[in-house]
């Protein structure tokens, strides 16, 4: 999971990490999450590098601390995150999009066929 | 609790000659896991030498578990220095060693000796002296783990080891860190090795010490700047360089990370990518002697 290439800092790769967790339903609501010590045996890491990640998901009420007992998943801890990955991820990606559309001259009757045409074929994947 | 204290330390070997330390400053605190980073030369030995009282200080003053480490018997007696220089009696086998570390260090584990011993397939019966260069520094990282001492120092304690034992060491230290935590002070030339262990990092650099803090706020400092050669030249020349490279019509800048959110965002319209770095880099762009890379060696040796 580190990754050389992206080099992001090891702390925000544990707070994606843990993220994912909670999308995709592996830590669900007020369940508790790893500690500080087990991330660090898990990856390798300092644990003061560990609660770095851990405190940047608290600072954003994804995950939330019971005294002596540990942190757990907020209760709309996976709302949140869902709306955070749509507002950046995706909107990233859409423009992305448009800029390489821009680029080639797909114009945007042309992209949302485009885009239809992807759907329908996945769709037909999947069945 | 501070462990460790500098106030305005200098030292030098010989009086009259260059200080290898020079005017430093600088505290640890009690637990804290440090990785003591330099390029050859800069004096991160002396440092520990100081530190464990094993010399004394030019002028200065050294503070210990708040006393000056030399001719200190509580300093002594809480910490241990591992390095390759490490000798021990050439009549005492290896198993010998390990029973006489057990007599000496008031919180010696002997089951994680004997477990680690016996992982590094040692022979009880070996002598010190006879071990190959990577075994001899195995068996004394061996020692300065098990030792528990709340100040454990390893001076490049992976020098001759293999790959395998080098990951092996470091996972060990790991682990056993966080089943006993205590100020440990680790030197590497390998900081890419070693970086996602540390909570700190002191860098020296010419006898001082250019930055002493969280590796992260170290990572932080530099970011690279990645993109077409001349829409990136365009926004480096206002900002130094430490090193580029480049790949066909695309280059890598490192720079200082200084961009606002607004520049962020026009840099990225443009094309150019801003890249995180590892710690690595930015210890060496913190460390280089002068701007640019090996690259513009190269480079301006065309153009005179």
């Amino acid at each position: 999971m580190k990754n050389a290439a992206g080099a992001k800092p090891i702390y925000i790769q544990i707070a994606e990490w843990i993220e994912t967790e909670i999308i995709d339903g592996t830590l669900s609501a007020d369940e508790k999450v790893y500690s500080q010590y087990q991330l660090a045996e898990q990856f390798n890491i300092n644990p003061a590098t560990a609660g770095k990640g851990l405190t940047l998901l608290l600072d954003k009420e994804i995950i939330y601390k019971r005294r002596g007992l540990g942190m757990f998943v907020a209760s709309d801890g996976h709302e949140k995150l869902i709306a955070k990955r749509k507002e950046e991820t995706l909107h990233g990606l859409i423009k992305d999009l448009l800029t390489e559309a821009k680029l080639l001259g797909v114009d945007d009757n042309q992209l949302v066929a485009m885009i239809e045409m992807e759907r329908k074929k996945s769709g037909e994947g999947t069945s | 609790m501070t462990a460790i204290e500098f106030n305005n330390v200098t030292k030098s070997y010989q009086s009259g000659a260059h200080s290898v330390l020079n005017h430093m400053n600088f505290s640890i605190q009690e637990n804290v896991l440090t990785g003591v980073i330099g390029r050859n030369g800069v004096g991160k030995s002396t440092l520990m030498k100081l530190i464990a009282g094993h010399i004394k200080v030019s002028s200065g003053e050294v503070r210990v578990f708040s006393e000056n480490p030399f001719n200190s018997l509580k300093v002594s007696a809480n910490t241990i220095l591992v390095d390759d220089t490490m000798s021990f009696s050439d009549k005492l086998t290896l198993q010998q060693i390990l029973k006489e570390a057990d007599r000496f260090y008031a919180n010696w584990d002997a089951r994680l000796a004997k477990r680690l011993f016996d992982f590094f397939s040692f022979h009880p019966f070996a002598h010190h002296q006879h071990l190959s260069k990577g075994k001899k520094n195995t068996f004394n990282a061996i020692i300065g783990l098990a030792a528990h001492c709340p100040l454990t120092i390893f001076d490049e304690p992976t020098t001759g080891m293999d790959t395998v034992v080098r990951k092996d060491f470091y996972r060990a230290l790991l682990k056993d860190y966080i089943a006993h935590p205590r100020t440990i002070l680790l030197s590497s030339h390998h900081l890419e090795e070693i970086e996602d262990l540390l909570e700190d990092i002191l860098l020296v650099r010419d006898g001082t010490i250019p930055f002493h803090g969280p590796i992260t706020d170290l990572q932080d400092m530099y970011v690279k700047l990645v993109g077409k050669e001349e829409k990136v030249r365009a926004h480096v020349v206002e900002r130094s360089s430490f090193g580029s490279q480049v790949n066909g019509s695309f280059i890598e800048v490192l720079v200082k990370n200084t961009f606002t959110m607004d520049e962020q965002a026009r840099l990225n319209e443009e094309g150019i990518t801003i890249v995180p770095v590892p710690a690595n880099d930015a210890y060496v762009a913190l460390t280089s002697g002068s701007k640019g890379g090996i690259d513009d060696v190269f480079n301006s040796a065309t153009t005179d």
